[in-house]
């Protein structure tokens, strides 16, 4: 379970180009819940999203996870209950390190390293494995450097290390943004299977309201840093995308392209 | 034909001497490398830190303390010193070359304090070279034999470490610091801590030189960082770069080739002046490689360093 209570970021205060980030935001997410997050830009989505990491630091308010107050924590000790996928393939990986290691440092994302051997064949074989799930011949690379690898399989990448160890909750920042059609979409479906799979609570900020509409149990629309509007339930599966765009205050070209 | 046998001559006499010198030096090298490559933070540390490993030891030497623990003392002494840098980096957000240039040029003071004159004879005081067995002490093949030991060690735990759980983490930071955060790992604990290694390393070479030449010299790391960094880039040309082993190799391997070059380099009569240009314009060719082969052949991925 996630909540965000009354959470409030202010960039350049007391200066002319002052700017609410995030105004006074709540924000529940039960558990198992998948939430899809919408908004144009400037709306607060990403703030939100590093608020709720820790890569922002809040003026005020509570981040709560699973009833545990983490507002005081550094990223890396939140990483220990949360995971997450960039927009940039990246961002999520390490570039010069293989997909073995890349994968040794998800699935040690919550527990201490010890001074044991990493990569013992025990742990290649269940990477071997998890990887085989995606299709994408990344179990026959495991010693591949990151680097060579596609922005989508890097993308893939990054998805199956976020939900290896069930975190508690998983972000996901526009991570299909910047990938083609084609391998956006096996992307995000091998991102609802896994989310299904594990009942993860889930958290997804997207620009696509074709995606917004077709996945997760809830939308909610961000606007100047707080929460407009909230879709869930029946309501949520009846919903269509004109229906969205028409609350937008301010349109911009990409939804009307969506449309 | 005299001037190439003499060359020769010359240069194969003077090969244990500076094998013994070079394997001393590989410390350096190592501990240039480890901040450089394993975590992306180019840093000048060692151009202070192996005066003050030097400086530490000779004292200690001088004050009649056994040679181990003053080689421990300036192992602790650079340690501290490459973990001001990185904390220098991190808590002030300063440029990791910037905070290495502060840290060394207050090293130099530092350094001047801790021995109080510029420069401080051991000679005659017991050393860790003594101490090779069916050898004897002060020749080329006692230092060679105890100075190869020693980093032959280091580089077996190095590489132990850095395939570990631990050690893994810590090459996450430097290929992507942010990325290795969000995996929880703690950014700053391993940039401290693996810059304080390297200038463990640098001190450790400092004060083993220290022992080898019998004195002590505030001036002693003048050039050591570009001449590390030229051994570092020879040996990555030999053995490559791509896996922890390799990696780990290249200073050593480096440090002996480089070293050699040099000593062949003054046996054909180059002028000693002439030498740090040369190294400079060397280490330069190989930073220039890259994006020399780039206008020709696809462009290769660039490398980022923290900043």
């Amino acid at each position: 379970m996630l909540e965000i209570r009354s959470a409030r970021k202010v960039f350049y205060k007391g200066q002319a180009d002052e700017k609410i980030a995030l105004d006074d935001l709540d924000l529940r997410l039960e558990t198992g819940e998948f939430g899809v997050v919408i908004g144009s830009n400037g709306a607060g989505k990403s703030s939100m999203l590093n608020a709720i990491s820790g890569a922002l630091v809040l003026d005020a308010g509570r981040i709560v996870i699973n009833g545990d107050d983490v507002t005081a924590m550094p990223v890396h000790k939140r990483a220990m209950r949360l995971a997450r996928v960039f927009q940039d393939p990246m961002k999520g990986t390490a570039a010069s390190m293989t997909v073995a290691e890349n994968m040794l440092l998800a699935e040690l994302r919550a527990s201490r390293r010890t001074l044991r051997r990493g990569l013992n064949p025990a742990r290649l074989a269940a990477y071997r494995e998890r990887l085989s799930l995606l299709g994408l011949g990344l179990e026959n690379r495991l010693d591949t450097r990151v680097e060579l690898l596609s922005g989508g399989q890097r993308q893939s990448l990054s998805l199956i290390m976020a939900v290896g160890g069930s975190p508690d909750l998983l972000l996901l920042d526009e991570h299909t943004a910047a990938l083609d059609p084609r391998t956006a979409d096996i992307v995000m479906q091998a991102t609802v299977r896994a989310v299904e799979a594990l009942k993860l609570t889930t958290l997804m900020v997207t620009h696509n309201m074709q995606h917004a509409v077709d996945f997760g149990h809830r939308v909610v629309m961000l606007d100047a840093g707080r929460v407009r509007l909230q879709i869930a339930g029946d309501e949520k599966k009846a919903v269509t995308v004109p229906d969205l765009i028409g609350h937008f205050s301010v349109k911009t070209d990409r939804m009307f392209l969506a449309s | 034909m005299d001037f190439l046998q003499d060359t020769l001559a010359s240069f194969v006499s003077l090969v244990p001497v500076t094998l013994a010198q070079s394997l001393i030096l590989a410390f350096v090298v190592l501990g240039i490398m480890i901040p450089f490559r394993m975590l992306s933070f180019p840093d000048l540390t060692s151009e202070g830190a192996f005066p003050l490993g030097g400086c530490v030891c000779g004292v200690l030497m001088a004050a009649g303390m056994p040679p181990v623990p003053a080689i421990l003392a300036a192992l602790l002494a650079g340690f501290l010193a490459g973990c001001c840098t990185a904390f220098i980096h991190l808590r002030f957000r300063i440029h990791t070359l910037l905070a290495g240039i502060l840290m060394m040029t207050m090293l130099y003071s530092v350094n001047l304090r801790i021995m109080g004159r510029s420069n401080l004879s051991v000679f005659g005081s017991p050393t860790v070279f003594d101490r090779v067995p069916f050898l004897q002490p002060g020749f080329p093949a006692s230092k060679i034999v105890m100075a190869g030991a020693i980093g032959l060690l280091a580089f077996l735990l190095l590489l132990h470490f850095f395939r570990t759980e631990k050690g893994t983490a810590v090459r996450a930071v430097g290929a992507n610091p942010e990325m290795a955060e969000a995996q929880g790992i703690n950014v700053w604990l391993a940039t401290i801590g693996g810059v304080g290694l390297a200038g463990a390393f640098s001190a450790a070479s400092g004060a083993l030189m220290v022992q080898s030449q019998g004195f002590a010299d505030v001036n002693m790391g003048l050039g050591i960082l570009i001449n590390g960094l030229a051994a570092l880039m020879i040996g990555e040309a030999i053995v490559g770069k791509q896996s922890v082993l390799r990696q780990l190799a290249a200073p050593f391997v480096g440090a002996v080739v480089y070293y050699q070059l040099v000593s062949f380099c003054l046996a054909a009569g180059m002028p000693p002046p002439d030498l740090k240009l040369a190294t400079g314009l060397f280490v330069l060719a190989m930073l220039a490689l890259p994006s020399l082969k780039r206008s020709r052949g696809p462009a290769p991925a660039r490398e980022t360093f923290r900043e």
